[in-house]
C-alpha cells in the first residue's frame, strides 16, 4: 500500500471512489429491502381491495409505507466498526454524506413506486404527501445520526426504530393538541397549516442530521459520562 | 478460572442430576432480570408513564360533567383501549431484548449454558407478566374510582376488565414468538406498522361479521348510549377465554420453535389451540333470538321491565340499574316545575326511562317522542348537559302538553320552554350554551331535549338571553302572572317580550309565526 504523505494526498473524487464500494458493502440492505418491500405492499393494499379507492384509506396507506420507509432509514448510520473507523482521515460528515447519497436515492425510487401504486383517482396531492414522507425519513435520520454522536453503541437503528414507532403511533393521533395536528385529511381547512409544520419538521430534522454529523470529541455516552481512564466497551 | 473448567462445570450442570427446582427458579430469576432490563428501555419507560399518567388525568378531570355519574358496564369496556399503546412498546422492546444475545453475538456460548435457549424463552414471555399484572392494577384503580362515586349505576363485568391486561401480555408474547420467527432486531418495528394498518383495516372492512371482529384483541363497541348490563349482548367471557387460549397459544409457539419438542409442550400447545379455538367458536354466534327479544321489549315496551316510584304527585319509572337515578329526576323536574304558573305547575309527570337496544351497542338510533299527556323521557346518562336536557324537556311537556307536541314548537312558546328549563339554575348563561347544539349563546340553534330538539331562532335566543340576565324572581312573578297568554302557540314574539319586561329583537320575521321554516 502507498504511504499518504502531505505531499501527495489522494485526489478527493478517488476517495470517494475508492469508498464506494465498501461503503455499500457494509449499508444495512437487509433493513432497507424490508421496508422498502414493506412499505410497497401497503401502497399497494388499494388495489387489492374490492370496490372503488378511498381516498382517506390511500392517504394514510401512504403514511404508512413512508413510515417503513423512514424505518429502514434508521439503521442507515449503523456500523459495527464504527470505533475502528474514527481516526481514519476521511472524517465521519463525509462517510455519512456518502451513506445517504448511497441509499436516498433508492429510498426515492422506492416512493415513486408507492406513489404509483395508488391508483390515481384517489392519489393524495403527490407534493404534499411527498413533504410528510421526507419529514418522517429525516426524523429517523436525525434520530440515528443523534445516537450516534451522543451514545457510544455501534448499533442505535433498532432502538430508534423502536422509538420511531412509539412515537407514530400515538403522538400525532392521540397526544398532539387539534391546532398542532399533523395528519389532517385532504381537503381539511388545516392542510396548507399542517404541512407548514411538516416543512418545519423536515428543516429541524435536516438541521439536527448536519449537526450530529461530525465525531464525537470524546468517547462515552453523553447522558451517561464515563469516569476519565476507564476503556469503553463495545458490547 | 479457564475456559475448559467452565465448560466442564456446566456440562456438569446440565447433567439429569440437576434437581428440577433449581432450574425453574434460574427460569423465573432470568425473567425478574429481564423484567427490570425492560424497564430501561426508552419506549417502555415512558408508555409506561403515559398510561398511567394519562388513567390519572382521566381520573381527576370529571369530563364534562357526567363524569360524576358514571354507567359502569360503559367504564369496563372503557379500559380497553389505554393498554393498547403500553403493548405495543412492549411487543417492539420485548422483540429487542429476545434478539439481544444473537445481535450481540453471545448466542453460540448459550449452548455451553445450563439453561437451554427454550428456557431463556420461558424467561421472555415470563418478563412481560409483571407489566400485564401493573396494566391490571391500573385497570382496578380505574374501575373501583368510578363503582365507588355515589352517582355511579350499572354492573361492570370482570372479563372486560380482563381484557386490558391480557392485550398487554399477548403484545409481548407476540414480540417473543416474532423474535424466534424472524431473529433479527428491524423486523419489530415493521411488523408493528404493518399489523397496525391491517388491523385497522380488518376492523373498517369487517364491520358486518360478528364472528370475525371479535377475533381482534380488543373490541370496543360505542356509539348508543348506555345500554341496561343485559341487554348489551358481548360475548365478553369467551373473548377473555379465547385471548388467554391465544396467550398461550403464541408462547408455546415461541418455546417449541427454540427447541423445546418434549411432549409437555407439545400437549400444552394441543390444549391451548383447543382452548384458544373454542373461545373463538363461543364467541361468534351473533345476537341470540331471547337477547334480540329482550333488546325489543325494552326499547318498545319499558314499562313491561322498569319499576317505578312516586316522589311528590310524579312517578319516575327506571330500568333495574338505574333506580337510584329516579330522586336526580324528581329534584330536576320539581325545579322546573315550581317556575311554571297555571295548572302546569300542579301537572301529574310520568317520567320514563328509555333507551334504543334494537341496534345494538353501536346503533346510534333516535327515539320517538311519547304522545301521552304529561310522559316524559329521561336517558341512561347523567350529568353536566344531560341534566338540562332533561329539563328541556320537561319544560317541552309543561309547556305543550305532551313530549311529541312539545317537540314541534317553533313559535313564541320556545321562550318560555327554556326560561322555564333554565330559570332555576345558579348559572344559566353557561346552561344555555350547554343545551344547545353548537354551543352558543346567539343565533339560531338546536336545543336537545333526551328524545327530541326544540328549535330556537336568533329572536328567541335573544329573548331568553336577556330574560335569564334578569334578576329571577321579578321574572318568576310575569311567567306567572301572564302563563296562558305565554302558552298560547298564537302569541307572537314581540308580545311575548314585552309580556316579560323585555326588549322585542328588531329583526321583524321573528315576529310571526315561523313554524313553516
Amino acid at each position: 500500500m502507498r504511504p499518504v504523505t502531505s505531499e501527495r494526498r489522494p485526489k478527493p473524487y478517488a476517495v470517494i471512489r475508492a469508498l464506494l464500494r465498501p461503503l455499500w458493502r457494509t449499508l444495512p440492505r437487509p433493513a432497507l429491502a424490508a421496508a422498502g418491500g414493506l412499505g410497497l405492499l401497503l401502497a399497494g393494499l388499494p388495489r387489492l381491495l374490492s370496490g372503488a379507492p378511498d381516498p382517506w384509506l390511500c392517504l394514510n396507506l401512504l403514511r404508512a409505507a413512508g413510515l417503513c420507509l423512514a424505518l429502514g432509514l434508521a439503521f442507515l448510520f449503523d456500523d459495527p466498526a464504527r470505533h475502528t473507523t474514527a481516526p481514519v482521515p476521511v472524517r465521519r460528515p463525509l462517510r455519512g454524506a456518502l451513506r445517504l447519497a448511497l441509499a436516498v436515492p433508492v429510498a426515492a425510487l422506492c416512493w415513486t413506486a408507492a406513489l404509483l401504486l395508488v391508483p390515481g383517482q384517489a392519489r393524495p396531492p403527490v407534493g404534499a404527501v411527498t413533504l410528510e414522507a421526507a419529514a418522517t425519513a429525516a426524523l429517523a435520520l436525525a434520530g440515528a445520526s443523534a445516537a450516534v454522536r451522543c451514545t457510544d453503541g455501534t448499533r442505535p437503528g433498532a432502538a430508534v426504530a423502536a422509538g420511531l414507532t412509539a412515537v407514530a403511533v400515538t403522538v400525532p393521533t392521540l397526544l398532539l393538541p387539534q391546532r398542532w395536528a399533523l395528519l389532517v385529511a385532504v381537503g381539511d381547512q388545516r392542510w396548507a397549516d399542517a404541512h407548514g409544520r411538516w416543512a418545519g419538521l423536515l428543516v429541524v430534522a435536516v438541521a439536527v442530521v448536519a449537526l450530529c454529523a461530525p465525531e464525537p470529541l470524546r468517547r462515552g455516552s453523553v447522558l451517561r459520562p464515563r469516569p476519565r481512564g476507564t476503556a469503553p466497551t463495545t458490547a | 478460572m479457564s475456559a475448559i473448567e467452565v465448560v466442564e462445570r456446566a456440562a456438569t450442570a446440565d447433567g439429569p442430576a440437576a434437581p428440577a427446582p433449581r432450574r425453574a427458579a434460574a427460569v423465573l430469576a432470568l425473567a425478574r432480570f429481564e423484567a427490570r432490563e425492560l424497564l430501561r428501555f426508552v419506549p417502555v419507560f415512558s408508555f409506561l408513564l403515559l398510561y398511567i399518567g394519562y388513567t390519572a388525568w382521566q381520573l381527576y378531570s370529571e369530563g364534562d360533567g357526567m363524569g360524576a355519574y358514571p354507567v359502569l358496564q360503559d367504564v369496563d369496556r372503557g379500559t380497553q383501549t389505554g393498554p393498547v399503546l403500553l403493548g405495543i412498546a412492549l411487543l417492539v422492546c420485548v422483540n429487542r431484548a429476545a434478539v439481544r444475545s444473537r445481535r450481540n453475538g453471545t448466542d453460540r456460548h448459550d449452548g455451553i449454558l445450563p439453561m437451554e435457549p427454550w428456557r431463556r424463552t420461558v424467561a421472555h414471555v415470563l418478563s412481560v407478566v409483571p407489566y400485564a399484572a401493573l396494566t391490571a392494577l391500573v385497570v382496578a384503580v380505574e374501575f373501583t374510582w368510578a363503582a365507588l362515586k355515589p352517582g355511579a349505576s350499572g354492573h361492570g363485568s370482570f372479563f372486560e376488565l380482563a381484557v386490558g391486561p391480557l392485550c398487554v401480555l399477548l403484545a409481548g408474547v407476540a414480540g417473543v414468538l416474532l423474535a424466534r420467527l424472524i431473529p433479527s432486531f428491524f423486523a419489530a418495528p415493521l411488523v408493528v406498522i404493518g399489523g397496525y394498518v391491517l388491523l385497522v383495516l380488518a376492523a373498517v372492512n369487517l364491520d358486518g361479521s360478528h364472528g370475525a371482529r371479535w377475533l381482534l384483541p380488543a373490541v370496543t363497541e360505542a356509539g348508543a348510549g348506555p345500554l341496561p348490563s343485559d341487554l348489551l349482548g358481548r360475548p365478553a367471557a369467551w373473548h377473555a377465554l379465547y385471548l388467554t387460549g391465544l396467550i398461550i397459544l403464541v408462547a408455546c409457539g415461541a418455546v417449541l420453535l427454540s427447541g423445546a419438542r418434549t411432549r409437555t409442550a407439545l400437549a400444552v400447545t394441543a390444549l391451548a389451540l383447543a382452548v384458544t379455538v373454542t373461545g373463538a367458536v363461543g364467541q361468534a354466534p351473533g345476537d341470540s333470538a331471547a337477547l334480540k327479544a329482550a333488546r325489543a321489549e325494552a326499547s318498545v315496551h319499558p314499562e313491561r321491565v322498569q319499576s317505578c316510584s312516586v316522589h311528590g304527585t310524579s312517578t319516575y319509572c327506571a330500568f333495574p340499574e338505574w333506580t337510584g337515578r329516579t330522586a336526580d329526576w324528581a329534584a330536576a323536574a320539581d325545579r322546573v316545575r315550581r317556575l311554571a304558573g297555571g295548572a302546569a305547575g300542579g301537572t301529574r309527570l310520568t317520567v320514563r326511562q328509555r333507551v334504543e337496544a334494537r341496534y345494538g351497542p353501536e346503533g346510534d338510533a333516535a327515539i320517538a317522542p311519547l304522545t301521552g299527556p304529561g310522559q316524559v323521557s329521561a336517558g341512561t346518562e347523567w350529568g353536566g348537559d344531560r341534566n338540562v336536557q332533561f329539563a328541556v324537556g320537561v319544560a317541552s311537556v309543561l309547556v305543550a302538553g305532551d313530549e311529541r307536541a312539545g317537540s314541534e314548537v317553533c313559535d313564541a312558546r320556545v321562550v318560555t320552554i327554556m326560561w322555564l328549563a333554565l330559570g332555576a339554575e345558579p348559572d344559566p348563561l353557561a346552561r344555555l350554551r350547554g343545551a344547545r347544539l353548537d354551543d352558543s349563546v346567539e343565533g339560531d340553534a338546536i336545543a336537545l331535549t333526551p328524545v327530541a330538539s326544540v328549535a330556537m331562532t336568533a329572536g328567541q335566543t335573544d329573548v331568553v338571553r336577556q330574560l335569564l340576565r334578569q334578576p329571577r324572581y321579578g321574572v318568576i312573578a310575569k311567567v306567572k302572572a301572564h302563563w296562558t297568554e305565554l302558552t298560547s302557540p298564537r302569541t307572537p314574539l314581540a308580545r311575548v317580550a314585552q309580556l316579560l319586561g323585555v326588549k322585542a329583537p328588531t329583526t321583524g320575521e321573528d315576529n310571526g309565526e315561523t313554524c313553516d321554516q
